[in-house]
């Protein structure tokens, strides 16, 4: 199979997992499928999809003020695959924001209910108006093709060509307007974004920055069709605009740091805080080194360093993207955000496609002006050489044919793959799910991380299982840990029922009582009238439930009680090394020390895992 | 212009607020387990009291909607489903949302929650209960309270009244009404014995409302664009036609052949 095969193959893949897990998204909602919270509203999907996405397609209109503003007719042979990129990446950031968007069938209500102080709005707009230009921009490509010479399609097709350049002037201030609001929308919230980050010039800086971004995208993307079409270089036209970026992009390293130092923050960066060591790497890598390597005539000459440049550039201005909209973000303490698997195959699919078009387009239209590649096109025979088999040796048809097979076998393949990985809960919803209970099928004792704290301990599984089923009977006692699951619901922690660090703690349920119960109005039938309420003047629960403790010999009411946390974690471990140290083999087995090996700073981080599974020999 | 005057001293934290919250809003009686929600709030709960402990002595705070004066996620919701109303309280009309969370991101009190759990959802907030305070009523919250530790009335009037207690009692309460100032000032008021700041994102939110940030570069959109269009279209119309003279001293031959490249 060859590169353009190999590609197309790996992109169909991506696409066909996307199908899937686009379904799973709107049958099940989006806590299912994303790691959003309350907390962390915006994710993946805003930062990379939206905001990377229209700042990735920058190239478009700065390629297009390029050529036809400025007259620099020697770019003239990138302007169609600029121009092109920019559509298929809005188109992006369209569909991508179906995924986002709760409610995404209700898009249009941007259109009817007008809302002029929102700053989503403008970009709602700008970004509609000038996919629109981007469309009849990129026409006139389209109506080249043999099959579109109908003399109604050519009028219209002479006519885009004559509005051209009022089309590039509506896309150019389209692009200023709209590139500088998605910095505007983090205006409004001082409270959240990181000072260093934070800034009134966040429209102008998201604006200069979409422009170095562009100009690097369309570096990248020539660089990547020159590898997939073996094409030649245009190494003289790429040191050009790499020329033009590293100038934007000193501008706007300057920009920040004056910017920092006018708003008093310059101090920030000196503090020892993984926000400044961020700051320090997106300026590092998104602008200043390929500022400066970009600057040396004899540098950008070569592709190598171009190619590095552009690279860097476009990971780090996407990087700046996801500073700010998600990253430098403050949320509240101990809340972590990390995307799913199905948002980044969702992202990563929405790619793929967009590739996978433009990849179409490369071959069915003239995308490419070059004349070498245009004589090229002209000789190409219109014949397409039967394909066997490599193995059965069966006829597959022509190379159109085998293709149609081979990307639609890879399709189906992918496809029911991701159905298998799929989470049981991805169809389901966040509906309870009602399983039947089972016999526990582990292991008596586990090694688990009960409270998701990366503090492991041996758990008595059995032990646990014993204690609650003779006290609630069966099916609740195991549901007092393994609940109707929620999604990301798991088991309950330890700590929910061990909660008091030293002293035994109860774990009868007051909240359910008082609703099952309907309320105030039965507080008597527990707590007699007469007396104040308490623990000590309460009823005996024997009272109303004579059956629970039938199944106890020895009928303890403190079976309500849960051990304290802390000889909770220790019950399986203390024991054992208490009679081995008393056998004297070991002097310090029952110290603090032994297991936990952390510095005395941190006695309480994590036990070291490898330790306990050892115990377990 | 109504509002609500919780007195933070006053609240014993029996939680019959929330109850009578979630009644009357038709929200469930248990909210599902949902670890994520740290301050009692989500799309189940537009209201919870907060237990804040310091110095071995227990405050409840209840935690709310302020119902901002100018309020941030108004401004910023793209289709106007959360608007301002004459009576101060801030609602959400949800035919109109699409769902895409920016008044999350802009609440400075990290008020408005996502129904995260539903294919179709929505976002829930308190709305000062608006369908009955317009006809006179009063929330469900405030009419539950047999402390009168949270009242609902005319704002201006509960500046009053909290300005009076402070000054009756100025070292039972720290001297500041909060929520008088904030943002441009919010419905929802508090006096406190206890620093209120962990309410919003930020210890020191200011008193500039936050619309004015966003407006103070949304209002530069038609400028900043007829500037653009002007000064392109101007670069054009000039380099255009320097290309012209240049290429017209020479031969009218090259200027035909010129003008067949440009049609290509």
């Amino acid at each position: 199979m060859n590169r353009l095969n190999t590609v197309k193959s790996i992109l169909w893949a991506l696409v066909s997992v996307g199908i899937v897990l686009a379904i799973t998204r709107f049958i099940s909602g989006l806590g299912v499928v994303t790691d959003l919270s309350d907390d962390v509203p915006w994710g993946l999907w805003i930062v990379f999809d939206v905001m990377g996405g229209v700042a990735l397609a920058a190239g478009g209109f700065v390629i297009a003020a390029t050529v036809y503003i400025f007259h620099l007719d020697k770019y003239k042979p990138i302007v169609r695959p600029a121009v092109l990129t920019a559509f298929l990446g809005y188109n992006a950031v369209g569909i991508g924001l179906m995924f986002d968007l709760g409610i995404p069938w209700r898009i249009w209500h941007a259109m009817i209910y007008w809302q002029h102080h929102s700053v989503l709005f403008e970009v709602a707009w700008c970004v509609m108006l000038y996919l629109t230009v981007l469309a009849l921009e990129f026409a006139p490509v389209v109506f080249e093709h043999k099959w579109l010479q109908h003399p109604l399609l050519q009028t219209i097709h002479r006519m885009l060509k004559w509005a051209t350049i009022p089309l590039v002037i509506a896309g150019i201030v389209l692009s200023t307007l709209h590139q500088s609001s998605l910095g505007s929308l983090f205006l409004i919230m001082p409270h959240r974004l990181h000072a260093l980050w934070y800034s009134p010039l966040l429209p102008l800086l998201f604006f200069v920055t979409a422009i170095g971004l562009g100009l690097m995208m369309v570096t990248l993307e020539s660089f990547f069709s020159t590898w997939l079409f073996n094409h030649k270089p245009k190494q003289h036209l790429l040191a050009g605009l790499g020329k033009a970026a590293s100038i934007v992009l000193f501008l706007y390293v300057a920009l920040r740091l004056i910017d920092l130092t006018v708003r008093g923050q310059i101090g920030l960066l000196f503090d020892p805080s993984w926000q400044s060591m961020l700051f320090t790497f997106e300026i590092m890598v998104s602008a200043l080194i390929p500022a400066i390597l970009l600057s040396f005539a004899s540098l950008r000459a070569r592709s190598d360093v171009l190619l590095a440049c552009s690279i860097m550039v476009v990971f780090g201005m996407v990087l700046y993207r996801f500073d700010v909209g998600l990253i430098a973000i403050q949320k509240l303490p101990g809340s972590v955000y990390f995307p799913t698997w199905i948002e980044i195959m969702i992202s990563a699919s929405l790619v793929s496609g967009a590739a996978l078009v433009y990849i179409f387009c490369a071959e069915n239209f003239k995308l490419f002006i070059d004349e070498d590649h245009a004589e090229a096109a002209q000789d190409k025979i219109k014949y397409s050489a039967p394909v066997f088999d490599a193995v059965s040796n069966v006829y597959l048809g022509d190379s159109f044919r085998k293709n149609v097979l081979v990307f639609s076998t890879i399709s189906i393949l992918v496809v029911g793959i991701t159905a298998a990985l799929l989470p049981g809960t991805a169809f389901s919803g966040y509906r309870a799910l009602d399983a039947p209970v089972q016999e526990a099928r582990g292991l008596d004792i586990l090694t688990i991380d009960g409270n998701r704290s990366n503090e492991f301990v041996r758990f008595d599984h059995k032990d646990h299982a014993k204690r609650l089923s003779d006290m609630l009977g069966a099916k609740e006692g195991c549901i007092k840990c393994h609940h109707a699951n929620l999604p990301k619901d798991g088991v309950s922690s330890c700590s929910s029922c061990h909660s008091d660090m030293y002293n035994t703690t109860s774990i009868f349920n007051h909240e359910s009582h008082v609703e099952k119960m309907k309320g105030n109005k039965s507080c008597v039938q527990c707590h007699p009238a007469d007396q104040s309420k308490s623990k000590v003047t309460v009823k005996r629960c024997t009272t109303c439930h004579q059956e629970l403790f039938k199944n106890i010999e020895n009928s303890k009411e403190n079976n309500y009680a849960a051990r304290s946390y802390f000889e909770a974690m220790h019950a399986l471990c203390i024991p054992c090394h208490t009679e081995h140290k008393t056998n004297g083999h070991h002097a310090d087995l029952d110290q603090c020390k032994t297991c936990h090996t952390n510095p005395p700073s941190d006695p309480m981080a994590p036990i070291n895992i490898l330790l306990i599974d050892k115990t377990q020999e | 212009m109504k509002g609500i005057l919780t007195d933070v001293t006053k609240c014993i934290g029996c939680g019959d607020c929330v109850k009578a919250c979630s009644k009357r809003n038709g929200l469930p009686a248990i909210p599902q387990k949902d670890y994520r929600s740290r301050d009692g709030l989500s799309g189940e709960r537009y209201t919870s009291v907060l237990h804040i402990k310091k110095d071995d002595q227990t405050s409840f705070v209840r935690k709310q909607c302020r119902h901002c004066l100018k309020p941030a996620c108004a401004s910023a919701c793209i289709v106007g489903a959360l608007q301002t109303t004459p009576e101060g309280a801030v609602i959400y009309d949800k035919k109109k949302c699409i769902g895409c969370r920016y008044c999350m991101m802009a609440c400075p009190f990290g008020i408005p929650r996502y129904e995260w759990k539903s294919p179709v959802p929505y976002i829930q907030k308190c709305t000062l209960c608006y369908e009955q305070i317009k006809d006179d009523g009063s929330p469900a919250c405030t009419s539950e309270c047999r402390q009168q530790a949270t009242i609902f009335g005319d704002r201006d009037e509960l500046l009053k009244i909290a300005k009076q207690r402070i000054a009756d009692n100025p070292d039972g309460y720290i001297n500041k009404v909060f929520g008088e100032k904030e943002v441009g000032g919010t419905s929802v008021l508090y006096i406190s014995n206890v620093p209120l700041e962990f309410l919003a994102w930020k210890p020191d939110i200011g008193d500039k409302p936050l619309p004015d940030l966003t407006w103070a570069a949304l209002s530069k959109v038609p400028p900043v664009a007829l500037g653009m269009a002007g000064v392109m279209a101007g670069t054009y119309w000039i380099i255009e036609r320097r290309m012209k003279l240049a290429n017209g001293e020479e031969s009218e031959l090259k200027e035909t052949e010129l003008k067949e490249t440009d049609n290509e």
